[in-house]
């Protein structure tokens, strides 16, 4: 009898295993796939990072030093697709603690996207400030622009000669 | 003697003002950087303490705390759309590279949302209009207050890279132990308290090469008007807004019955002057000498090239409703019955300030159903509320169960 339930016990938990396998799966092929992508990430001194998709398009964020900084965002207001914006333009702005930080673009191009989803949950900004918590897309105007900003080694070299900044 | 220095201070900032005629005002700004990073550059060398890595943030921090001069600037308008313009003013075109500003207002009974609220959930809407009290939205964050001639508004202007929010509630409590020995707190978010009970609000804008911080100080506030603004509207809101603390709150006067708006301007102001630029110090009266006082500033086209248009924005509609971040508005309904009461929930969803769709929900289902209506596109207010509700509530149950057989 009781062998029969440990028996049983097994058959659920082996069920379960087998019920969890194909998120496993899931999770390693996105894993795979952005290995595959993996894309050199640019960054500003001001902390925003851009990251080539492809030739043209880039995708634009704030690094996680800048997320740390503001602390909790309660509010995220991005730009609209469609929008023009030159270099270190006013774009938009994220809320936290009080404070309404602006975010300036560091590329100059049109808004083709925004992350609809920070706007419904600004929190990813904070969680996952590289990859959910991307804030918009853009069609790069002069892609000289991206070439001149920070590779992740000298953003992290200016972060470190900067601590306290 | 200081009046003298109060005037030549003031034809400086004129002289500044009118370097920028409206149409200039972003040449104006991006000469003032062009100059400002010139003489930081001079500074860092005077000093010898730069190095060639050092980013322009690192140079304007290590700016020596004697080539920061220090402004008390006391606005003459106690209108809030002219009060917020001023401010936007200043930290639009203002160089705070070596002059920190600490302005300094008062205003006519108004209701002041952040950035990112939603009017209607924060105060009551209807009831302000019916009062003579104004609702204004300021650029920064944070949450809604009450403003009067009864409270003073600080806002502390600084490069971006030495904006500090506790050097500056430090100096309102430092100055209200020195004039009347009032002991306050600055509690964990930010704001200032009394035993428990909030005396002071704070909120902050944050961009380049400019950042404020301001806050608010009740002295002597009308606490019936305060706590009778600061009401919803009754109805569900949904929305992703940015929602208010609400605090309770205490008058200055009612810890020492000697304050007042006009003492407690100044004790701020000396108290500003009298500390070190960049770190919490008491410099005394030596201090104070070397700063450039305080101005009494008149926020006038002529003064500051560009105002009006800034104060033109902030009373328009489109800035203090449409601003609104999407929400939607639910309210429950009983309709007239022969035998028993039906109830529907209305549902509109407000995006822009407008009510853009209007829906009403059947018991026992999930599905909303159009409601046709002229007011769709109209602004949302309470009136054009109740005019949907008014016209639903003619409508009897039998109308709708005879709706719901036609749609099965």
């Amino acid at each position: 009898m009781v062998f029969i339930t440990k028996f049983a016990r097994f058959g659920a938990q082996a069920a379960r295993q087998l019920r969890a396998t194909p998120l496993t799966v899931v999770q390693w092929r996105t894993f795979h796939v952005s290995c595959m992508l993996e894309k050199e990430r640019r960054y500003t001194n001001k902390h925003e990072w851009v990251e080539l998709l492809e030739a043209n398009q880039a995708i634009v964020g704030i690094s996680s030093y800048a997320q740390e900084a503001l602390g909790d965002v309660v509010f995220a207001q991005l730009p609209e697709a469609g929008t023009q914006l030159k270099q270190d333009d006013e774009c938009g702005a994220l809320e936290s603690v009080k404070a309404a930080s602006e975010v300036y673009s560091p590329v100059s191009g049109k808004v083709t996207e925004k992350n609809a989803q920070v706007e419904d949950t600004p929190a990813l900004v904070n969680s996952s400030c590289y990859d959910k918590g991307w804030l918009f897309k853009v069609d790069l105007q002069n892609p000289d622009e991206f070439n001149k900003l920070m590779t992740e080694e000298q953003y992290k070299t200016f972060l470190s000669s900067n601590e306290d900044h | 003697m200081s009046l003298l220095r109060r005037n030549s201070s003031q034809l400086r900032l004129l002289l500044q003002g009118l370097g920028a005629s409206s149409t200039k005002i972003m040449r104006h700004k991006s000469s003032d950087n062009i100059t400002a990073s010139h003489n930081v550059g001079n500074s860092i060398n005077a000093t010898g303490t730069a190095t060639k890595t050092m980013t322009t943030d690192k140079k304007l921090e290590s700016t020596a705390d004697g080539d920061i001069k220090k402004s008390v600037f006391i606005s003459q308008s106690h209108d809030i759309f002219t009060n917020l313009a001023l401010e936007d003013w200043l930290y639009k075109n203002f160089d705070f590279a070596h002059h920190h500003v600490l302005l300094l207002w008062a205003n006519e009974p108004c209701v002041v949302i952040g950035r990112h609220q939603n009017p209607f959930t924060e105060a009551n809407v209807s009831a302000l209009m019916e009062r003579g009290i104004t609702l204004a939205r300021r650029n920064s964050g944070g949450g809604a207050v009450y403003h009067d001639r009864g409270n003073l508004n600080c806002t502390f202007f600084t490069p971006r890279e030495r904006y500090d929010r506790k050097y500056n509630l430090n100096i309102v409590t430092r100055a209200l132990f020195r004039e009347w020995a009032i002991k306050a707190e600055i509690n964990d978010r930010d704001d200032i308290v009394i035993a428990n009970k909030k005396i002071s609000g704070t909120a902050a804008k944050l961009g380049r090469p400019n950042a404020y911080h301001h806050c608010t100080i009740l002295a002597s506030a009308n606490k019936l008007h305060l706590g009778e603004s600061l009401v919803k509207e009754p109805a569900n809101y949904i929305s992703r807004a940015t929602a208010s603390v609400p605090s309770p709150i205490r008058n200055l006067v009612d810890v020492n019955r000697n304050v007042n708006v006009p003492q407690l301007l100044s004790a701020v102001g000396y108290e500003y002057l009298r500390t070190v630029a960049t770190a919490l110090e008491d410099g005394g009266s030596a201090q104070t000498m070397n700063q450039r006082g305080f101005q009494l500033v008149n926020p006038t086209e002529k003064w500051f090239p560009g105002i009006e248009e800034l104060r033109a924005n902030y009373c328009s509609w489109n800035w203090v409703i449409g601003k609104t971040p999407k929400f939607t508005v639910e309210k429950e309904l009983e309709l007239k019955s022969n035998e028993h009461g039906m109830k529907l929930k209305l549902n509109v969803e407000v995006e822009g300030g407008l009510m853009t769709q209007i829906g009403i929900q059947l018991p026992q289902s999930d599905q909303l159903v159009p409601v046709v209506t002229p007011l769709q596109g109209q602004a949302y207010n309470e009136h054009n509320l109740n005019g949907i509700i008014g016209a639903l509530k003619l409508v009897s149950t039998s109308n709708v169960q005879q709706a719901m057989n036609g749609s099965i």
